[in-house]
């Protein structure tokens, strides 16, 4: 069991309204052995797995079909649940309070978001 | 009263031996009626006249005028003629009706004398005068005159005249007569230097309460001390409620921490500048002004009070705000689609098959993605027309409205997001059409139709039907497990929240897509986003 994805087994929430950036997304999860929580595409959708589901992280896209995805990170952050934006919007364009929060840019690599969400979770340290 | 004994403290020390002297109870209060008298005239001209009556009245003169040089000292205009002057004239020409005084004459003749050799000059037989030169048309005949030269720092710049005392002027007139002449230079200076800086005030408060901008003066620690009535208008508050420190009511609650701040930092340093919200007065919504005050320094360099302007800046920073919202929009969009694109490209090549076949593909769906972005992005709604969204579609692969092919459904107007998706199943419909279906076998038959039914509430839903008949059945045709399929099976629920039906039936496909839609985007193809 050397040599394990940083993600595996690691319940991984995403809430994107694009099904094909949602799909690949999955796919690189599931590749990466990490168990996803969705895809879901929408606000109602995404608060409602980030209070009920046991999580480990999440990747939100800021536009879910017009509104905006900070209310779920507002629960996840309470939760102490790490995630990250998935978007196409620069910094700036974000609300003050999110500005500093982690960002994987659009258009992404799936590595690069793998890499993101592993740098998330602090090492547990598997004894 | 203290110009008074500064000019005649002096002077009282010194009493002639002869005639009356400024010891004269008469002429002292003369000189204090001119001093006066000054204060309340409006013009120079009234003054002239006040100080021509008070000489007429301590003289025994008839009448009188008192001129000034010009600038160029070769002419002398009027500054007044006495009222008596007026009356003397009166009748003999309608210029002098009109009390126009008379300008511009050459400094020659009896009065021209009083000038050239700066000093006063008694003449009690002008007829025989050899520097005579007569008397204007409608002049009364002159008999005496008595002239005196009035100097301002040690030059005579102006005259005053004295004509027909009954007996003939004496030294004692010309004593009174030159007593009064400092304070006639007083007087006029002082009013002349207070109608200019009446004037400059006046078009200065013009200046203030004419420009756009909220004016108003500070002390060092932000306590106003001035408001102008543009602040007033804008704010409500009377300048009562905005002197001291009440200015403050009008900032926003949220903006008066930063405004206090800003006094704070105002101590010996230069101009200061910031923006915060000011409340409307009438309609109790906060504008954007910019606040820029600049101090007032005295001799000593010292910030003795702070002038301050500010400027409604809500319009350019709406515009701007709005600007920056359509940039994040368009980012966000570009970026998006890209992703999508990439995604769709992968899809395409994963699905196998020559490499003309894979690059037809993904052109087509490129092609489709990109008329509905062109549509969408044409219009100020940022809204496709769904009808048009389909023929361009068909009519793209050549397809020809005919009795074989039927379009029809009432106007819809449907956000980007939803064409870009509808847009592309119907591409991926209209291809398998075209290479198995309907559009390929001569007695294929499509029709296209849709409508809109209310579900609850303000919702609404569009069922899109897709209907091909009279295709010869086929064996499994590649759309069943390809790119379409999951495009219309799948990412048209997940990202539209649509339900969909497709099937492969003898006869052709039957593929029906119902997604819900707010009940505005129905017969608004022009409605705009905003609002």
């Amino acid at each position: 069991m050397n040599r394990q994805s940083p993600l595996a087994d690691k319940r991984i929430l995403v809430v994107e309204d694009e099904y094909f950036i949602a799909r690949d997304l999955e796919r690189a999860l599931r590749a990466a052995d990490a168990i996803v929580i969705g895809p879901v595409a929408t606000l109602e959708q995404g608060l409602s797995l980030a209070e009920t589901q046991p999580l480990d992280a999440a990747v939100l896209d800021v536009n879910l079909a017009g509104e905006r995805a900070f209310e779920i990170a507002d629960r996840l952050s309470a939760r102490d649940v790490p995630w990250t934006f998935l978007t196409g919007y620069d910094e700036w364009a974000l609300p003050a309070a999110y500005r500093s929060a982690p960002i994987v840019a659009k258009p992404f690599q799936a590595d690069r978001v793998i890499r993101a969400i592993g740098a998330l979770m602090p090492d547990k340290g598997c004894a | 009263m203290t110009d008074l004994a500064s000019l005649y403290g002096q002077k009282t020390l010194t009493v002639p031996s002869t005639g009356p002297g400024p010891h004269d109870a008469h002429v002292l209060a003369g000189i204090n009626r001119i001093l006066q008298e000054a204060l309340r005239a409006s013009t120079e001209e009234e003054l002239g006249r006040l100080c021509l009556e008070v000489a007429e009245d301590l003289t025994g003169a008839a009448f009188s005028f008192f001129g000034e040089r010009r600038e160029s000292h070769d002419r002398l205009d009027h500054i007044a003629i006495s009222e008596r002057g007026w009356a003397a004239y009166h009748g003999s020409d309608p210029v002098f009706a009109q009390r126009q005084l008379p300008n511009g004459f050459n400094i020659h003749g009896i009065f021209g004398q009083v000038i050239l050799q700066d000093r006063s000059l008694i003449v009690n037989d002008p007829a025989n005068h050899p520097n005579r030169v007569g008397t204007p048309k409608g002049h009364p005949p002159l008999h005496n005159f008595l002239g005196v030269p009035l100097r301002r720092d040690g030059e005579t710049f102006a005259m005053f005249a004295l004509g027909n005392h009954p007996t003939g002027f004496t030294e004692r007139e010309r004593a009174i007569a030159e007593e009064l002449a400092p304070a006639i230079v007083q007087a006029l200076l002082r009013k002349r230097a207070e109608v200019a800086s009446r004037a400059s005030q006046r078009r200065l408060l013009t200046l203030i309460e004419g420009i756009p901008q909220l004016v108003w003066t500070a002390t060092r620690n932000g306590q106003w001390t001035w408001v102008s009535p543009q602040w007033v208008a804008m704010t409500g508050l009377s300048v009562e409620e905005s002197l001291g420190h009440g200015w403050l009511a009008a900032v926003h609650p949220d903006d008066r921490d930063a405004a206090r701040r800003y006094w704070e930092g105002a101590g010996e340093h230069g101009d200061l500048a910031m923006e915060g919200r000011l409340r409307h007065g009438q309609t109790g919504r906060y504008r954007w002004f910019k606040t820029r005050a600049t101090p007032v320094r005295d001799d000593h360099g010292r910030i003795v009070e702070w002038f301050g302007t500010s400027t409604d800046i809500d319009t350019l920073r709406r515009l701007r705000e709005r600007q920056e919202t359509l940039v994040a929009e368009l980012q966000h969009r570009v970026r998006n689609i890209l992703t999508i694109v990439r995604s769709i490209f992968t899809r395409t090549v994963e699905n196998g098959g020559p490499i003309d076949e894979i690059a037809d593909h993904f052109r087509g769906r490129l092609d489709s993605l990109a008329r509905t972005q062109v549509v969408a992005t044409q219009t100020r709604s940022g809204r496709v027309d769904l009808e048009n969204l389909i023929r361009d579609e068909l009519l793209g692969v050549g397809a020809i409205e005919d009795d074989r092919l039927l379009i029809e459904g009432p106007d819809v107007a449907l956000p980007a997001d939803t064409a870009e998706s509808l847009g592309l199943a119907i591409h991926e419909l209209t291809t398998n059409a075209l290479k198995y279906g309907a559009l390929r076998h001569s007695g294929g038959r499509l029709t296209i139709t849709w409508q809109i039914e209310p579900t609850s509430n303000s919702e609404c839903e569009l069922i899109v039907k897709w209907d091909e008949t009279g295709v010869p059945a086929m064996p499994v045709p590649p759309v069943r497990q390809g790119f379409g399929t999951e495009l219309i099976r799948e990412a048209l629920p997940y990202g539209l929240g649509a339900r969909t039906r497709l099937d492969f039936r003898g006869g052709g496909v039957l593929c029906v897509i119902t997604l819900p839609l707010m009940s505005d985007d129905a017969d608004a193809p022009n409605r705009s986003t905003e609002g």
